[in-house]
């Protein structure tokens, strides 16, 4: 975003670095808005700002059911399960302790400690294998690769759900259900694809004339490598990592047959804590925006290169 | 000098391509094969399942539940991601166009929180605020007792639901493609007075058609094998509801009849690699143009 020259400033805030939104603003078309009649420019003004109010209205529309949660959060049990629903009643934490266990000993922690080392684990394995092949793909490729990143792409493609049934088979034989290893692995794979696709996108943009550069000075790849292309495709790589982490955290099929006691992760064990605490509406809402937070986080933090990561490449 | 060498080539990709060939090419071809046996989680067939060839298939081919499954599939998809999520998305992105950058965040920030959150968390909360009784949307409507919407309405209820939940990869994708249309032929095309919707269709379409193909793509997949519904009505009531990848898990996990699941898994499978196939052409001839 660094390289944008002055007139990109109000392009979009998605990266339009790349190709082709560059050329159009020249000196010229600034010119050319400047000729738009005074009139239509005031009445387009009001138009423009009727359907910013209703993109207002809309973007408050999707929010209100995450506020409603994590407002009932913090709500007392008393407050949260009135009719009509107090919305202004007095904040409290009793539902984040009540979600620790203060009153039933009952630990949320070995379920967010199973999603932890699942999403964290499996995004770190991930990076480890994707960044090679995706450089191997994006830097100067041999000609018949494409197909192999095509094959990346589909293997996406596969419905989760059709994998489940011999995922199963196989964990039942080797007697890796409901452990966390298999989650582990299990996520590793199903993020590849998508991940190599993704820093395909991005190694994409490192200009090879530095890569030549750097071959010139002297350097070998592992040092080209490492100072050279992870830096520059630092913000693809960190955007990749956490969208891995984020498909991770949120994998609930999977997780939901093939894990168990020991090895749910906390969407599953949210479920189940709906199911058995369902009543105690404050204290369902607090473990719900607890399990989200993580995400939410990740979520924000590679809000900027979301869609260029999963478009593929497609926007820039 | 910057290439690598063939040899060393295969070397970084052979890892990543091993991995998923084990944990998903392999599971699907795997599939294939227990479509033609009538492998059931429990019991007698369990320990030794017999081949028992396209029993399966003809059985799911001739099974209303199937077709009814799909019909539901094809609506759920249709309505919420290839219209739903498309038109809302492309709306927002065009509403906040001129929009200040700061403001055009914000509000995709809040779109974004019904996308980033755990399948688990939005089940839960769309749970409670539809509940008959206690529900949040009943009590604002003042109705009590109040509809039972994802009882009375399931499919109505996923619809709507899966376009809050998406609405936000459309809205950033198409803000992001805007980007790419000039300001200067907008300038131009409201200089010469034509219409909102003649602007859109002779000046945006053809700048984002590409961008307008992907995401379209890409939200019908993602809606096709989403597995949320299950969470949000388990298919029911009566199985009213229940998507492919429901009807899959119903079949498989709760009826335990392995062998017909892995058939229906097949047939879900073809669809989605023709719709794959689809993507493919159409991303390698905008590639290539």
């Amino acid at each position: 975003m660094s390289r944008k020259r002055p007139f990109d400033r109000d392009a979009s805030s998605l990266g339009a670095a790349g190709g082709r939104a560059k050329s159009w603003k020249r000196p010229l078309d600034r010119d050319a808005s400047s000729l738009g009649a005074a009139g239509g420019r005031v009445m387009s003004r009001r138009v423009n700002a009727f359907w910013g109010l209703v993109a207002w209205l809309v973007g408050i529309a999707f929010f209100l059911p995450v506020a409603w949660m994590v407002l009932t959060s913090f709500h007392s049990e008393a407050d949260a399960g009135t009719n009509p629903p107090k919305f202004g009643a007095s904040l409290t934490l009793d539902g984040y302790r009540e979600f620790f266990g203060a009153s039933t000993g009952a630990s949320p922690w070995p379920p967010l400690i199973n999603s932890a080392t699942a999403s964290i684990v499996s995004t770190l394995l991930v990076l480890l294998l994707a960044i090679p092949a995706a450089y191997a793909l994006a830097i100067k490729p041999v000609r018949k690769w494409t197909d192999v990143l095509f094959f990346f792409l589909s293997t996406k493609m596969l419905p989760a759900v059709a994998g489940l049934l011999p995922v199963y088979l196989i964990a039942q034989k080797i007697g890796l259900l409901d452990n966390i290893w298999l989650m582990v692995i299990l996520y590793t794979s199903m993020n590849l694809p998508i991940a190599v696709w993704m820093m395909h996108s991005f190694l994409a943009e490192v200009p090879v004339a530095i890569l030549e550069a750097a071959a010139i000075d002297g350097a070998r790849l592992p040092t080209i490598m490492r100072k050279v292309i992870v830096p520059v495709a630092a913000p693809g790589i960190a955007a990749t990592a956490l969208i891995c982490f984020i498909f991770s955290w949120n994998e609930m099929l999977f997780a939901r047959v093939l894990t168990g006691v020991v090895a749910g992760t906390a969407p599953v064990f949210l479920t189940s804590f709906v199911t058995s605490q369902g009543l105690f509406l404050a204290k369902v809402c607090a473990a719900a925006t607890a399990i989200s937070l993580p995400v939410l986080a990740a979520g924000f933090a590679a809000q900027d290169k979301l869609v260029q990561g999963l478009s593929l490449g497609a926007v820039k | 000098m910057v290439g690598l060498g063939r040899s060393r080539a295969v070397a970084f990709v052979a890892p990543a391509l091993v991995l998923i060939g084990v944990f998903l090419v392999f599971p699907a071809f795997w599939t294939l094969y227990i479509g033609v046996t009538n492998y059931r989680l429990t019991g007698a067939a369990a320990k030794a399942p017999e081949v028992v060839g396209l029993d399966n298939y003809r059985g799911v081919l001739s099974d209303p539940a199937f077709y009814r499954s799909l019909w539901l599939t094809l609506i759920y998809v249709l309505v919420s991601a290839a219209v739903g999520q498309n038109v809302l998305g492309f709306g927002l992105a065009w509403a906040l166009r001129g929009a200040r950058r700061a403001i055009r965040r914000l509000i995709e920030s809040l779109v974004l929180l019904a996308w980033v959150l755990p399948s688990s968390v939005v089940a839960f909360l769309w749970i409670a605020m539809l509940d008959r009784d206690a529900g949040t949307v009943n009590m604002l409507l003042g109705q009590s007792p109040g509809t039972a919407w994802l009882v009375q309405y399931p499919m109505t209820a996923l619809v709507v639901f899966n376009i809050w939940r998406g609405t936000a990869f459309s809205m950033m994708l198409y803000s992001a493609a805007l980007s790419s249309v000039p300001p200067s032929h907008l300038e131009t095309a409201r200089v010469v007075g034509s219409s909102t919707m003649q602007t859109l269709r002779d000046v945006v379409l053809p700048h984002i058609r590409r961008h307008a193909l992907t995401n379209t793509l890409l939200i019908t997949l993602w809606t096709f094998n989403d597995f949320t519904p299950f969470l949000l009505t388990a298919g029911g009531p009566d199985h009213r509801s229940e998507v492919a990848p429901v009807y899959i898990y119903n079949t498989a996990i709760v009826g335990g009849d392995m062998g017909y699941s892995g058939a229906v898994s097949l047939v879900v499978l073809l669809i989605n690699l023709l719709l794959a196939l689809v993507y493919l052409r159409a991303a390698r001839a905008g590639r290539s143009s």
